[in-house]
């Protein structure tokens, strides 16, 4: 009797609220105009400290802050400004997520039921690599897609000429499926299904989403292996006859410059980063592996931030943070608040400098052997593989230049 | 044409009751509306804190009083464009403004966005005007789903978005709606929103209560994907330019063939006045 009681009062109190907890795993979703964009959300709670992950599948990241109030949760991505408020009611969480538009807010809703989106693998036929043509109202551009299956089902990604789109996750049912990559920016939902629209088994037809409600129709064909994209930009312009200069200060406020004993006689690696810019946060674990391997044979990287806020201090707390989620060992420099008397320009030596990151490779002798702007995120698969190939070459050709001038006058 | 969304017996019920109880929105449009109030007010890049907004072109200075944009407490910077990419220079070094992001520089916010080789600057100033959305009474009859025609001229054209920025616009076609029994066939294009891959397609139109209950300008109204190849044009959802926030942005030049000749009391008002433009006066050629 006692027991019923209890289990009564359990029952009453459910519905209101008061009993329950934002924490557990969730299946989440925005509702843009095309569908549902599917991702998870898993909200943990150690003590009186919460914290939760925001996940494409099986590739997640934390948010920067979980914070209960009430019956409510927010969630926070600072690094895009934007945050994920929702009402817990029972089982179910409904809000919105926003973050700072141009022309009003923008706002997407959100809404999410206990548990975990389920996973469903692909079959044979739609895995592999296609080249597709994305149809705007002008004209077709270049895209390559690329699905297999993971841990999680049917994951991917999308690559254009300029860089991939990150790593989508998703469902399939039949010979059609629903991918989607959300990381707190972009809110992109790739559709698409086999032989749809009259094609044949060998030609995939779908819809891209972007935002709340921007839909790309694009067809694609079984890459036949030829080059189907442009290569990445290479960015030669620079001077590669004087040593490449820099002067930044440390997140400690202590100025550092290429000619600091640190980078004497090494081969140096100079990411151009920001922690505004989803890119880069693909690139900071290929960096720190690249660190890792290389260090002890005399590799050295510098991470030079450019960052937004304009306010040194919360500019310095958001690169720690950046450095903290990441584990960077190596040093990171605000560019963006230069207290050197040095010239105007941050970066004088790069000319056409537009793209977020861009990782310059110094040899021993500092100067400039080669520019590489944009970054192929592990979601492009043999992109990513490839390119990382490229810089573990490029990486052990500068190592094994001799260093003739180990004293280093700079 | 587009039908009208409702089907015939609700239409009659909502005329029966439209003129005792005025319709209340339904529940995605009031939250809308009342994130856009929060923005209105809160954002630091909300058009009722604007104070200027300027294309880069070659370079603009920020600050002292001689400046290209004069601002209190601020010492002189420099703002320019290389290559699609902006940056702020001042004593302390540079910046890159990466577009559509507020930064701070002083008491001032600034925020790049346009289209590369045409990048504008917008200033936000520590202050903001006291000014908050005004709306109409829903009016569910002014509702449309339907179909979008092929333009029957393609091609992009130059025009300032409702933030006043210039960008690329595609013509994306026509709609045609039922207005006061009058079919009107509106023109629609498709303008980039500033969020790489991202776009809307918008109308911009002018109707007979501009300078009578809205701003004399015109409005901008969205045309909503509605599955099945067909779009969603609500009316109650017509937004003013940030023109009608703030003299810092320049205004859309109406579109031409866009003027309804009816009165549509749908969406956002402006109780600033007239400034009595006949109608058709100042279409683009």
């Amino acid at each position: 009797m006692r027991t019923a009681a209890a289990l009564l009062a359990l029952v009453l109190a459910l519905p209101d609220g008061r009993n329950a907890s934002p924490e557990g795993e969730w299946r989440a979703a925005l509702d843009i105009a095309g569908g549902e964009l599917r991702f998870g959300v898993r909200i943990d709670r150690r003590g009186s400290e919460w914290r939760g992950e925001l996940c494409n599948g099986s590739r997640c990241q934390t948010f920067s802050a979980v914070r209960p109030a009430g019956d409510s949760v927010v969630l926070e991505m600072a690094d895009y400004a934007a945050t994920i408020t929702a009402r817990l009611a029972g089982d179910s969480l409904s809000g919105a997520y926003r973050n700072v538009g141009n022309r009003g807010p923008r706002v997407i809703p959100f809404r999410a039921s206990r548990g975990r989106w389920p996973a469903s693998r692909g079959p044979e036929r739609l895995l592999g690599r296609w080249d597709a043509m994305w149809i705007g109202d002008f004209g077709t551009s270049p895209r390559v897609i690329e699905l297999r299956n993971g841990e999680a089902g049917l994951e991917g990604t999308i690559i254009s000429n300029t860089g991939d789109y990150g790593h989508f996750a998703g469902g399939v049912r039949g010979d059609s499926f629903a991918l989607a990559h959300f990381d707190g920016s972009y809110v992109y939902m790739l559709t698409g299904a086999l032989g749809g629209g009259g094609g044949t088994p060998d030609t995939l037809r779908g819809i891209f989403h972007a935002g709340l409600r921007t839909q790309t129709p694009w067809i694609a064909v079984r890459s036949s292996g030829a080059a189907h994209l442009k290569a990445v930009t290479e960015n030669t312009r620079a001077d590669t006859a004087q040593p490449f200069r820099f002067s930044f200060p440390d997140l400690d406020g202590r100025v550092v410059t290429e000619r600091d004993p640190r980078f004497r006689g090494k081969v140096v690696v100079v990411d151009v980063f920001g922690t505004w810019c989803p890119t880069c946060h693909d690139a900071a674990p290929e960096l720190v592996r690249l660190h890792r391997k290389y260090h002890e044979r005399g590799l050295e990287i510098v991470g030079l931030a450019y960052e937004v806020s304009g306010d040194t201090a919360v500019d310095r707390r958001q690169v720690r943070r950046y450095r903290e989620k990441f584990g960077i060992p190596f040093t990171l420099l605000l560019a963006g608040v230069n207290d050197t008397e040095a010239a105007a320009a941050t970066l004088p030596q790069l000319q056409g400098f537009t793209s977020f990151p861009t990782t310059i490779f110094l040899g021993r002798d500092g100067k400039v052997r080669r520019i590489h702007a944009g970054f192929y995120g592990p979601a492009t698969g043999a992109q990513h593989a490839k390119q990382v190939r490229d810089w573990e070459r490029e990486v052990e050709g500068l190592l094994r230049e001799e260093s003739r001038d180990t004293g280093g006058s700079g | 044409m587009i039908a009208r969304r409702l089907p015939a017996a609700i239409l009659a019920a909502t005329a029966l009751i439209a003129p005792l109880r005025a319709q209340a929105p339904p529940p995605d449009i009031t939250r809308e509306r009342a994130a856009f109030a929060e923005w209105l007010s809160e954002a630091p890049n909300s058009p009722l804190a604007a104070v200027a907004q300027q294309p880069i072109g070659p370079g603009i200075t920020l600050g002292p009083p001689g400046a290209d944009v004069p601002l209190a407490g601020v010492v002189e910077h420099r703002v320019s464009e290389r290559g699609g990419a902006v940056s702020l220079h001042g004593p302390d070094g540079g910046r890159v403004l990466p577009a559509g992001r507020p930064v701070a520089l002083g008491s001032f916010t600034v925020m790049s966005g346009g289209v590369p080789g045409r990048r504008v600057l917008t200033v936000f100033g520590p202050d903001r005007r006291e000014k908050a959305a005004e709306y109409y009474d829903h009016d569910p009859t002014l509702v449309f789903v339907g179909p979008l025609s092929p333009p029957g001229q393609p091609g992009r054209v130059r025009l300032l978005a409702l933030d006043g920025i210039e960008t690329e616009a595609l013509e994306a076609g026509t709609v045609t709606v039922p207005i006061d029994g009058r079919a009107v066939r509106l023109h629609v294009r498709r303008i980039p929103t500033g969020m790489e891959d991202e776009s809307e397609l918008e109308i911009f139109f002018r109707d007979d209560t501009n300078g009578a209950g809205t701003y004399p300008a015109g409005r901008f109204v969205s045309l909503v994907p509605a599955g099945d190849g067909r779009y969603r044009l609500d009316f109650n959802r017509a937004r003013n330019p940030f023109c009608a926030y703030s003299s810092a942005f320049a205004c859309p030049a109406p579109w031409r063939g866009n003027a309804i000749g009816a009165k549509v009391e749908a969406g956002e008002r402006y109780s600033g006045g007239g400034l009595s433009v006949p109608p058709g006066a100042g279409e683009e050629r």
